[in-house]
């Protein structure tokens, strides 16, 4: 029983990361500098997967103009969630597009060809509906998962206590039965979640859990890419070529000979660097960014299109697409205690979130722990902290 | 104006194969299309259609062959029937010929074949083909002989590819009309297979390697080998060129029309359009060769949409002090202007377009250095021209031009950049190297849908703009035609008190792009104030840096940029009104009727 089909979940926004979903959903945010969902597609395609079902809703158009209809050989077919009403429903959209045995896999989370194979290779084994489960320290924000004898056991969705240890990794093969069971699992608050299709399955007869260890990384909240970009730049999975140590920089594009890359950092293409830059270390840029003389970006994501003018600083930094900070910016970095609605996260490391579109006029600075929402204005010389919200006009 | 599909090698898959190249190959034309395999004796099956249409007739038939031509056809001489479909046969049904192009003298070799007794079924050109085929084999010619014959009786442009039964082999030769070889030399567990088309995204599924016919050469495909000849019949030595881009990016991805995906995919477009061409820090641009063209003086000669882009390049020329026009090339070809030291620039996104690369011909005559901008690597217009610059936006299927227009644009931003000596070229890159996410922004924001809800059952659309945004109009109006079929017109802003006034009532929007805040903004808006006074309603392209948000029913805004950038812009927006007011019409976006993508005839 051979599965060489997919179905990829991309259609929620991912809330959470707000502001930097304000146009396109969590899957396409930068794990380093390229999209999260183009690792999930990689570790398909690496564990022999030959046609790949993507389901898209949040702004579907960015997921299919940057992968359109082939990846690396394999087709891609978009299926339309238009109402984002659980991972059951997303997948059950899917359908018709699926013809026999599928492996299902969240499309926001950074994963590896190790955990598809692991969870084929023992749905193979078994023929029994089969997931993946890692372990982790921590696991309030997850599924928590309770084996027995490799069955799953118990399935407790982002559980308020610490005596869990496993994780629901989001990686499943199902044969086609799944769909029937969808139907006929009972939406809570008008949602169909997936696990609570896996409820019904245990029920039934047994679910795999299968014990994994390969790279699985998540972000949560936005600060949370510059983990992921760490991870994944000490692991080196970027496209572009090496160019010495744990240097990466695409052929097209432009950095002077007398800035400085420290490693880990990679560069996309289209990118120019002006003299007297300093990228690195664990910095991430993505396509046609551009750094002006004598900056310095250190422990940041710059997402595709941004702008940094010479001698600006930034420091544990996240810029989404087409930001542009003026000359002389300053982002000192965190850490910092981050406000989100009601809740305060201490001690993040954070520097600034600044979404799509911001414009920071010259010599503006931003406290630690500053979000910065998408078209928002920064006028020259402000002193930007806290929370500043979508469109905004900040002056002195 | 047609598509052309052969396939030897493939043995029980030959059919399938040639259905499929023709669904590849449907943008050239689609008002009829047909097959024929040659097996023991020739099968044909032909229908007035689309390619679904074909499809329809061949699930009542089982045929089968090794070697296999298909054809979808947009007519030129005579009505899409059955009857006119290709492939023709000769009297005997034993010779079936495909052909794209214009065969000139075929009147009076109809008449000599009729007189000696030859039967035409159909009106077409092509027919005579077929029949002289036949003459040269009842002359006791092998099949390449005859049909060799028969191509040296032909005038005036063509891609032919013949089969003969019992003989599993396909006979091509070119004349002005595109074709390329695709090349699979097979692996251990098959044999090779050779396929011949029109364009390369027929057979591109099946092999990247490909071999590019000229003008006067002949193939011959066989299941075990091909071979390329001169007209003498002596062996050319070809080069086997690999094609680099993804199959699959002919699919729809997600999208209901080729047009839409291809408009989401300008930022990507212009990426690579500028990818290693431009140094925003150095100021510099890097056109390799070209830059040592510095021209005195330059004419554009274009078609359609490339025209518009042809008017825009003439523009920035003028702008930079180098004398420039742009001119239809259909008249240029007739009647040429003096052309003195001045560079002819060609703009076609295929390569093919045959007014285009008549009136380049027309200008080498006279002794006139030659470039081609273009989309299609190997085309024949690259091929033809002492230079070309390629504008890489990758296949466009659409055959309304959308994404290919806005990679023209900033190919010629690059050429302008690169041949002459300007102020302020930093700021002109970095508004180039800004434009896909300016673009971008218009995607996600764009009020486009709304408009065309508002507008869609009007009249007729007019459109006016001055300076860089009048081609933008005019390429607008085009595009509203193309895919609405409404009456749409594009206006210098200044003309429109000079007549067209007389056209515009409360029926009848006005789009008028206004971008930036000088002179020429101020004279638009003027001229929209003329309109808003006739009660037509007002559509404002704006960046908002004038008021004319004040005057209007209605604003598509773009992001503010540099005033070159601004015509690329502002275009995206009229792009997408055009979509979805045709989108709301259901209309056949991707193939509106008469239509079709590359126009090989003149």
């Amino acid at each position: 029983m051979s599965i060489d089909t997919a179905v990829v979940l991309a259609a929620g926004e991912g809330t959470r990361l707000r502001p930097l979903t304000r146009n396109r959903p969590k899957p396409m945010l930068p794990a380093a500098n390229r999209p999260i969902l183009k690792y999930v597609f990689d570790a398909l395609v690496a564990a022999d997967v030959r046609q790949i079902v993507v389901v898209v809703g949040y702004k579907r158009g960015r997921v299919q103009d940057h992968f359109g209809p082939t990846y690396a050989g394999v087709d891609l077919k978009y299926v339309t969630q238009h109402k984002q009403l659980g991972s059951g429903h997303a997948l059950h959209q899917a359908r018709e597009a699926v013809d026999g045995s599928t492996l299902v896999v969240n499309g926001d989370r950074v994963i590896d060809a190790n955990i598809v194979r692991d969870v084929v290779d023992e749905f193979e084994r078994s023929g029994d509906p089969s997931m993946a489960v890692l372990e982790r320290p921590e696991t309030s924000q997850y599924g928590a998962v309770v084996l027995h004898e490799g069955d799953v056991a118990e399935l407790v969705e982002k559980p308020d206590t610490d005596e869990y240890r496993l994780i629901n990794a989001g990686v499943y093969a199902f044969e086609s039965s799944v769909f029937p069971a969808i139907d006929a699992t009972e939406r809570s608050d008008g949602e169909l979640a997936l696990t609570d299709t896996i409820g019904r399955l245990m029920d039934d007869g047994r679910v795999r859990g299968v014990r994994t260890e390969g790279m699985w990384v998540d972000a949560t909240y936005p600060w949370d890419l510059l983990t992921v970009a760490d991870e994944v730049l000490a692991r080196g999975h970027v496209d572009e070529p090496q160019r010495e140590g744990a240097t990466w920089v695409d052929p097209a594009a432009n950095v002077h000979d007398a800035a400085i890359l420290q490693g880990p950092v990679v560069v996309g293409p289209d990118c120019e660097i002006g003299p007297g830059a300093v990228v690195g270390p664990n910095a991430a840029l993505g396509q046609n960014v551009t750094v002006g003389a004598n900056a310095t970006v250190r422990n940041s994501v710059l997402d595709t299109d941004t702008r940094v003018e010479s001698g600006s600083t930034l420091i544990d930094a996240v810029t989404g697409q087409d930001v542009t900070l003026g000359a002389g910016t300053v982002v000192p970095g965190g850490p910092a205690d981050v406000r989100v609605g009601r809740e305060v996260f201490e001690d993040q490391r954070l520097g600034a979130v600044v979404a799509d579109r911001v414009t920071a006029e010259g010599d503006a600075s931003f406290s630690p722990g500053t979000l910065v929402g998408p078209d928002a204005h920064i006028g020259t010389s402000v002193r930007a902290g806290g929370r500043i919200a979508g469109g905004a006009e900040v002056v002195r | 104006m047609c598509g052309i599909i052969g396939c030897v090698g493939r043995v029980d898959e030959t059919l399938d194969v040639l259905v499929h190249g023709l669904s590849k190959l449907e943008y050239r034309g689609y008002d009829s299309a047909g097959v024929a395999l040659s097996g023991d004796r020739v099968d044909v099956c032909k229908k007035s259609g689309k390619i679904e249409d074909l499809r329809g007739a061949l699930e009542s038939r089982s045929i089968g062959g090794a070697a296999g031509i298909g054809h979808t056809r947009w007519s030129t001489h005579g009505p899409p029937t059955d009857a006119n479909a290709h492939p023709h046969l000769d009297c005997t049904g034993d010779v079936a010929v495909v052909h794209n192009g214009i065969i000139e003298n075929y009147q009076s070799l109809r008449d000599e074949l009729a007189t000696a007794g030859h039967t035409f079924k159909s009106d077409t050109d092509t027919e005579v083909v077929p029949h002289l085929v036949e003459d040269a084999l009842a002359d006791g010619a092998d099949n390449e002989a005859a049909v060799r014959e028969a191509i040296a009786r032909l005038e005036g442009s063509y891609a032919v590819a013949v089969v003969v039964s019992g003989d599993d082999t396909i006979y091509a030769a070119r004349n002005d009309s595109p074709l390329v070889l695709g090349i699979d030399d097979g692996d251990d567990e098959r044999g090779p297979a050779y396929y011949l088309a029109s364009d390369v995204p027929a057979f591109r599924d099946f092999t990247d390697r490909v071999v590019y016919l000229a003008d006067g050469e002949f193939a011959t495909l066989s299941a075990d080998s091909w071979r390329v000849s001169d007209v003498d019949g002596n062996a050319v030595d070809k080069v086997v060129d690999t094609v680099d881009w993804d199959p699959e990016e002919t699919g729809k991805s997600g999208y209901d029309h080729f047009m839409l995906k291809e408009i989401h995919e300008q930022p990507r477009a212009i990426r690579q359009c500028l990818r290693g061409r431009v140094d925003e820090m150095a100021a510099t641009v890097d056109i390799g060769d070209l830059g040592d063209l510095l021209p005195t003086g330059v004419q554009f000669v274009a078609c359609g949409t490339s025209y518009h882009a042809a008017l825009y390049g003439a523009q920035l020329l003028r702008n930079a002090g180098i004398p420039a026009h742009a001119f239809l090339a259909s008249e240029y070809a007739t009647s040429p202007p003096p052309i003195g030291d001045a560079l002819v620039v060609g703009v076609t996104q295929s390569g093919e377009t045959a007014d285009t690369l008549s009136a380049l011909r027309e200008a080498r005559k006279r002794g006139a250095r030659t470039l081609a901008v273009t989309n299609t690597v190997g085309s024949t217009v690259a091929r033809e021209c002492d230079h070309e610059l390629y504008i890489r936006a990758g296949p466009e299927i659409g055959v309304a031009a959308s994404k290919t227009f806005a990679s023209q644009l900033a190919a010629l931003n690059l050429f302008t950049l690169g041949t002459t000596r300007v102020d302020g070229v930093r700021d002109t890159i970095g508004a180039l190297r800004d434009l896909p996410s300016n673009i971008q922004t218009i995607l996600d924001e764009s009020r486009a849908e709304a408009v065309a809800e508002e507008y869609v059952d009007s009249n007729a659309y007019f459109f006016i703009g001055r300076g860089l945004q009048y081609p933008v109009a005019l390429e607008g109006a085009l595009k509203m035609k193309e895919i609405t079929y409404k009456h749409a017109e594009g206006f210098a802003a200044g003309e429109l008190k000079h007549g067209p006034l007389a056209l515009v009532t409360e029926d009848t929007p006005v789009f008028a792009v206004v971008t930036g805040d000088g002179e020429m903004a101020r004279k638009t808006i003027g001229n929209v104030k003329e309109v808003e006074a006739r009660d037509a309603p007002v559509v404002a392209v704006t960046d908002g840096q004038s008021d004319v948000g004040r005057y209007a029913d209605e604003v598509l805004e773009v992001p503010e940029t540099h005033p070159q950038a601004a015509a690329v812009l502002a275009n995206v927006q009229l792009q997408l009104v055009s979509y979805h007011v045709a989108d709301k019409l259901g209309r056949s976006i991707d193939k509106p009727r008469n239509l079709a993508k590359s126009v090989t005839v003149e």
